[in-house]
């Protein structure tokens, strides 16, 4: 298997399925899948090797490179495992919609090009793949149309060229300096360069990469573009393409540079990781709590997207060995966890006829068991309760933070959790729990197709936290690869001199504890059975459909820490888009497409030509 | 020993726990110039309420209170009882803290399915007490951890039997006070009765249940009452440590049992204390909660962590 034959598959296959769905619909709809799970086999099958080749296609005299490690390894099973049930999922979820073809067409191809960003070798194609993926981003997440989304999708392309400048003017400035774009060149170039220079360059990607990874401030673009998006699309973007940005972070600070260079990189006592960290630290606390205030199913996720960035960053920024575990795994669980929610976000949505106001669902339990099951795992995983993938990373976080004396980040991690446990549960009860309002009596669980993508990560979320050697095992060899020691971890847990976690153990006694509950719960007198009207309101009846406790849930909270929450970046992002369409109206009034007007003009000034000559003579 | 350990603190907690809401009521009463009920009421209760009939909501209703009372226990073998801490290489207090969500967690997904506008007010207010009350604790115990630089439980309290209780060292001193004054909002008591209020929202979470339900919630709120008072005595009291006269007894069964009541009795001393505070302010507003607590404590919490980061 060779990696041009993988990225072929990748982008032949996208137009392919445009043109099988001017034939067939069933015939595309298959296609696309087949395309999508060959994918996830070929990617597979690279597993633990080490590639570096040139392919003769130039451009200004430098070789395409592509090459396959194991964080590029690591980043494309991500990216076509979530592919692959994005695409099953969408079979059922998009088949209504308009513009099918253009729509799996599109899907495949962001996939195709964030293939290509992890594993090309040198810059120049990185810029390309990174530019492929961001434009044909803009046009999936416009796919609705409506003006919302047209908005969402503008903000998110402007931002995006923010930064893919940013990162040209890098590009530009090493091959300047250095002569060539292949990575591997330029890592043993730069390790001769003055600091001052390393550091403008790695401002210059890290502008790119904080915009795509939305850490505070240039959040503003994803809760927009998140919430907008179709919900299949939602989950790679939420999953996958914001985590490019961490994979150009991992590029640039630990592939490039080093971990030499990096700790070098202090200026006045402030060193550029831990810059990172408090900007990670920043992000957890403000998307928390800003989640906390959001009524839309899909926006609550957008915002915890964020807030999750924040945790990775700060495992990856402290640079330690237990850090850079903790903060890989939890890119990878994050992935699991969030794509699920976005699915069962769509799977509610798919049902009520595109609901996505937490205020007026609820009840859903009874209707939807499965789509339940899926949002109280991936909302455990986003939590971290014990027993969820999620917990094993953040405990490593937070032991790296701990032991390398920084208890105020720490706590700052602490508390994003708390945040998180407030929006997770308003989001299951306000859709699954509480009163089933009447119009919904008559909704059933979503086809199979649907199901299996959900039924498949909540089992990952389980197992990666039960077992948490399994994945860990793979993540050591990531990080070794970036030159970082390997952690010592069982199947059931890790070890480590300054503290072991056994997860296995906590299920062991969990389960038992459930076990001896329940058995004493069976044993003793059965209830009955009751309707949601039988219940006790102090000698009221409950009014039907009127009585659910959903409606600004955390209400006191609300109206305390609105005020503080002011998203200062997004006001001065939508003011300053503002001022630029004022100057260009001012502008179109001059510019209006007449052709009178222009000849106006045109008599105008040379009115004005022949007044100045017969003025003062300057011909 | 290990399984007779792991037998043995629930078991204890189960029966503390129960201890308490019994004492409460008395000395509750007694404070009022009533006779009240017998200690070992609480007990009697729920002997009684799991033959009585009870009315179930759905399956998350059943499960959720299952799942909370489930994580209490699991928290309790992670929590040191004297020398007793079955689980001690389990991950420290890390996992205590967050093991210590299931309960809540529970609670408030079997109330969220009965459908009861008290229950989603109670849970909504209990999360937000949590979230409050969540600031200053996290600051006390990263103030706890930095000092003694471990994040293993049992290694804190090891090292106070050596070098003193944390209440009684300076740099811990702030932090202490601090977790004091949120004790009350940790176990539910007045003034930070908001969650179960009776004569406001019927009770709250617990509203809708009956029977085996009540008799669990009932338990599980004992627990509740345990873990955090149990958490204070292990973080700033020493745990089962009494200014080290066991030290002649060490790794004998007398120094376990001994360590256990030492422990226990150091717990109804605090537990007392907030029933004093208990029997004489009236209830908070939720906001007046959240807006008292993030001032005083916080502020004593986070000054008490700058100090411990500067004194190491």
């Amino acid at each position: 298997m060779s990696l041009e034959l993988l990225l072929s598959i990748a982008f032949g296959g996208a137009f392919l399925t445009y043109f099988l769905g001017k034939i067939s619909s069933k015939l595309r709809n298959g296609f696309a899948v087949l395309n999508a799970l060959a994918l996830v086999v070929v990617t597979a099958m690279f597993y633990g090797q080490n590639i570096e080749k040139p392919i003769h296609i130039s451009f200004l005299n430098i070789p395409l490179i592509l090459r396959m490690n194991m964080v590029s390894w690591f980043f494309a099973i991500t990216i076509v495992g979530i592919g692959l049930l994005s695409i099953i999922y969408s079979l059922k979820y998009i088949e209504n919609e308009k513009k099918l073809d253009y729509y799996y067409f599109t899907t495949l191809f962001i996939n195709a090009s964030m293939l290509g960003t992890v594993l090309c070798g040198d810059l120049v194609s990185f810029f390309i793949f990174w530019e492929m993926m961001s434009w044909s981003t803009y046009l999936l997440i416009s796919y609705k149309g409506g003006d919302r989304a047209l908005f969402a999708g503008m903000k998110y392309i402007i931002m995006s060229i923010i930064g893919s400048m940013a990162m040209l003017l890098g590009i530009i400035s090493l091959y300047v300096n250095f002569g060539t774009l292949e990575i591997t060149a330029l890592a043993a170039h730069i390790q001769g360069a003055s600091l001052s220079y390393i550091l403008f360059i790695l401002i210059m990607f890290s502008i790119a990469f904080i915009i795509i990874n939305a850490f505070w401030p240039f959040h503003t673009w994803l809760p927009d573009a998140h919430a907008e998006a179709v919900s299949p699309f939602s989950s790679i973007l939420s999953a996958v393409l914001v985590r490019k940005g961490m994979y150009g972070l991992y590029l640039f600070m630990y592939m490039i540079l080093g971990l030499n260079v990096l700790n070098k990189l202090t200026f006045w006592g402030i060193s550029f990781n831990g810059v990172f960290c408090w900007i990670g630290a920043i992000t957890i606390i403000f998307a928390a709590l800003t989640a906390l205030l959001q009524n839309d199913s899909k926006r609550i996720l957008a915002w915890s997207t964020v807030g999750q960035g924040g945790y990775m960053i700060l495992g990856v920024a402290f640079a330690t060995s237990l850090g850079m575990a903790g903060g890989t795994f939890h890119i990878l669980n994050h992935c699991i966890y969030i794509g699920l929610l976005f699915f069962v976000a769509g799977a509610i949505e798919y049902r009520t006829g595109g609901i996505r106001d937490l205020n007026s669902l609820g009840g859903l339990i009874k209707k939807m068991p499965v789509t339940f099951t899926g949002a109280i795992i991936g909302i455990s995983g986003l939590i971290g309760l014990p027993l969820t993938n999620g917990f094993v990373s953040k405990w490593l976080i937070y032991k790296t933070l701990i032991l390398g004396g920084n208890p105020l980040l720490a706590f700052f991690a602490f508390l994003g959790t708390w945040g998180t446990i407030l929006y997770g549960y308003k989001f299951i009860h306000n859709i699954f729990l509480g009163q089933l309002p009447e119009k919904f009596k008559d909704i059933e669980e979503v086809p199979f197709s649907m199901q299996f993508p959900i039924i498949l990560l909540s089992v990952l979320v389980i197992l990666f936290g039960v077992l948490p050697g399994l994945p860990l095992k793979m993540i050591n060899s990531v990080d070794a690869y970036l030159g970082f020691e390997s952690l010592q971890v069982t199947l059931g847990g890790i070890v480590s001199e300054t503290g072991t976690l056994s997860t296995v153990n906590i299920f062991a006694a969990l389960v038992f504890a459930c076990f001896i509950i329940g058995l004493i719960f069976k044993v003793s007198r059965r209830s009955t059975k009751v309707d949601q009207y039988n219940s006790y309101a102090a000698g009221a009846a409950v009014p039907k459909d009127k009585y659910h406790y959903t409606v600004s849930f955390y209400n006191p909270l609300d109206r305390m820490i609105r005020p503080y929450l002011k998203d200062f970046v997004d006001a001065f992002y939508i003011n300053f888009t503002e001022f630029i369409k004022n100057v260009c109206n001012t502008i179109r009034r001059i510019y209006t497409g007449y052709i009178g007007n222009y000849v106006m003009y045109i008599v105008l000034f040379l009115a004005l030509l022949i007044l100045v000559q017969l003025k003062w003579s300057v011909f | 020993m290990n399984i007779i350990e792991i037998i043995l603190s629930p078991v204890i907690a189960l029966l503390m726990g129960l201890f308490f809401l019994g004492l409460a009521r008395k000395i509750m009463a007694r404070i009022h110039w009533r006779y009240g009920p017998p200690i070992y009421q609480p007990i009697i209760d729920i002997i009684r309420l799991f033959s009585q009939k009870a009315m179930s909501h759905g399956f998350i209703f059943e499960m959720g209170i299952i799942l909370s009372l489930a994580g209490s226990f699991l928290v309790i073998l992670f929590l040191p009882i004297g020398i007793m801490c079955p689980l001690s290489t389990g991950g420290g207090l890390l996992v205590i803290l967050y093991v210590m969500l299931l309960g809540p967690l529970g609670i408030a997904l079997s109330g969220g399915e009965a459908a009861n506008p008290n229950t989603s007010i109670g849970i909504s207010r209990k999360f937000i007490l949590a979230l409050c009350y969540e600031v200053p604790l996290l600051l006390i115990i990263l103030a706890v951890i930095t000092h003694y630089n471990t994040i293993s439980i049992v290694e804190i309290v090891n090292r106070q039997s050596m070098s003193g209780w944390s209440f009684g060292s300076l740099p811990l001193l702030l932090s202490g006070i601090a977790y004091l004054l949120i004790l009350p909002a940790i176990l539910g008591i007045r003034p930070f009765e908001v969650v179960g209020a009776a004569q406001e929202i019927s009770s709250g979470p617990s509203v809708e249940y009956g029977g085996k339900y009540l008799a669990f919630n009932t338990i599980e709120h004992g627990l509740n009452e345990f873990i955090g008072i149990a958490l204070f005595v292990n973080l700033f009291l020493g745990g089962g440590d009494l200014f080290g006269i066991f030290a002649s007894f060490v790794d004998t069964v007398l120094e376990s049992i001994l360590g256990v009541i030492v422990f226990l009795v150091k717990m109804i001393i605090v537990f007392v204390i907030g029933l004093f505070i208990n029997a004489v302010y009236p209830r908070f507003r939720i906001e007046q909660a959240v807006k008292y607590i993030w001032v005083w404590p916080t502020l004593l919490a986070f000054v008490g962590l700058i100090i411990v980061i500067i004194v190491h």
